[in-house]
């Protein structure tokens, strides 16, 4: 079986915007959520996570923000921006397209009923 | 936090090479991140040993997290690259244009590196003024040069005040850069063996003199040209996002240059010139990586 890395290689910023789209989220909450929403699929050396979010934000897609706890930690939150969410609908449009295209090639039975 | 997390920690930070800024905030995450992790761990019934053994197991290798938050930050934006650019363009021109006897021109550059450094360096020294830091050391080769006619008496000691005080200005300047990015001290130094190298196609004795000047209009043309190859490389390396590709354009720029003044003006490659140029050239890229170990081993005893 190919390694699960490769494949979230190509795809990590549409799944980080895709997990930001509804809610502001920190680095490690986005780890856990990314593990229980894909079942563990998706599982990742943990530091890689924050240069892949430095760089959406260096882009302007996502913003971070410092937020206070309670117990006066610190934590970095960040959020999707208008310009990221315009990138999400066009690489949600791409991936649907690309599943649409792979599904007729594995099940042409199935498609064109 | 134990030895084992803060040496972790440490090791991605060395090799990063951010912004004070910038460090301060991706360092946070990652500690924030590995509390988390820790606390997750242990509440799962991990000794703290154990939990730190799988934490850092599961955070990665601390070159490959360095290495792509370098890569994350490492690009320039066009801005940038207009201003790194900048000094080379300037100082092209004046060849290009064959201002460089003039008086007005040649000082509006001169001052303009000298503020232009001063304000980069004291405002959180950003990437783009490492090529206008090497052209403060301008200013200290000339006033080499201006020695040479000295009245016979003078020269020895004069030479001797000036050699210490061009070291040390020299050692100051390149280890306050290293200390940030090597890289950046051998971008600094880029310029030197190609006016080195001119210098000395135009007066192969050391002396300046009415020939050299005549040679000097005749090749100011291609000096220029030279300098504008340099803002070209700049405007490349500071868009370039990876490391090794930086490093290889640097050294490749100054080989290709060094070759075209060398061959411009004794018609070959082959001579002891162009060997000589090319340690020059080599010192500049390979002394500031070795010198930045030397001043971390030190930091580390």
């Amino acid at each position: 079986m190919e390694p699960k890395h490769d494949l979230l290689k190509g795809s990590s910023n549409s799944l980080l915007l895709c997990l930001l789209e509804h809610q502001p989220m920190y680095g490690y909450q986005i780890v856990k959520e990314l593990e229980s929403r894909s079942q563990g699929y998706f599982k990742f050396k943990e530091g890689t996570l924050y240069p892949a979010l430095h760089r959406l934000e260096k882009t302007g897609l996502i913003a971070g923000k410092w937020e206070m706890l309670p117990n006066g930690r610190q934590r970095r939150y960040y959020l999707i921006t208008p310009k990221g969410q315009a990138k999400l609908a066009e690489e949600k449009t791409r991936w649907i397209d690309f599943f649409t295209a792979v599904k007729l090639i594995l099940q042409p039975e199935s498609s064109s009923i | 936090m134990t030895l084992d997390l803060s040496q972790y920690l440490e090791s991605i930070r060395n090799s990063a090479r951010l912004d004070q800024s910038e460090e301060t905030i991706i360092m946070s995450e990652l500690e924030a991140h590995i509390e988390d992790k820790l606390k997750e761990l242990t509440d799962a019934g991990l000794s703290r040993r154990e939990a730190i053994r799988e934490c850092l197991n599961q955070m990665g290798n601390t070159k490959s997290i360095a290495r792509q938050i370098y890569e994350a930050y490492s690009q320039g934006s066009w801005k940038q690259v207009l201003l790194a650019a900048l000094p080379h363009l300037l100082f092209g021109l004046l060849f290009v244009l064959n201002w460089w006897n003039h008086p007005a021109w040649l000082s509006i550059v001169l001052i303009a590196v000298l503020v232009t450094a001063f304000y980069g360096w004291s405002h959180g020294k950003p990437s783009w003024i490492f090529p206008w830091m090497g052209y403060t050391l301008v200013p200290v080769f000339i006033g080499g040069l201006l020695l040479l006619y000295l009245p016979p008496g003078w020269s020895f000691l004069a030479a001797f005040v000036y050699a210490i005080l061009a070291i040390w200005w020299l050692v100051r300047v390149i280890v306050s850069t290293v200390r940030r990015d090597w890289l950046f001290s051998s971008l600094m130094l880029l310029p030197l063996p190609i006016i080195i190298g001119w210098y000395l196609a135009l007066s192969p004795n050391g002396i300046f003199s009415d020939e050299t000047l005549q040679q000097l209009y005749k090749f100011s043309p291609w000096i220029g040209f030279s300098f504008m190859g340099l803002a070209l490389t700049i405007a490349v390396f500071i868009r370039l996002r990876q490391r090794w590709l930086r490093v290889t354009l640097l050294a490749a720029s100054g080989l290709l240059t060094l070759c075209l003044i060398v061959y411009h003006s004794t018609g070959n490659v082959n001579n002891l010139a162009f060997l000589g140029l090319l340690f020059v050239l080599w010192g500049g890229l390979l002394i500031p990586p070795l010198l930045e170990r030397r001043l971390k081993n030190s930091r580390i005893k």
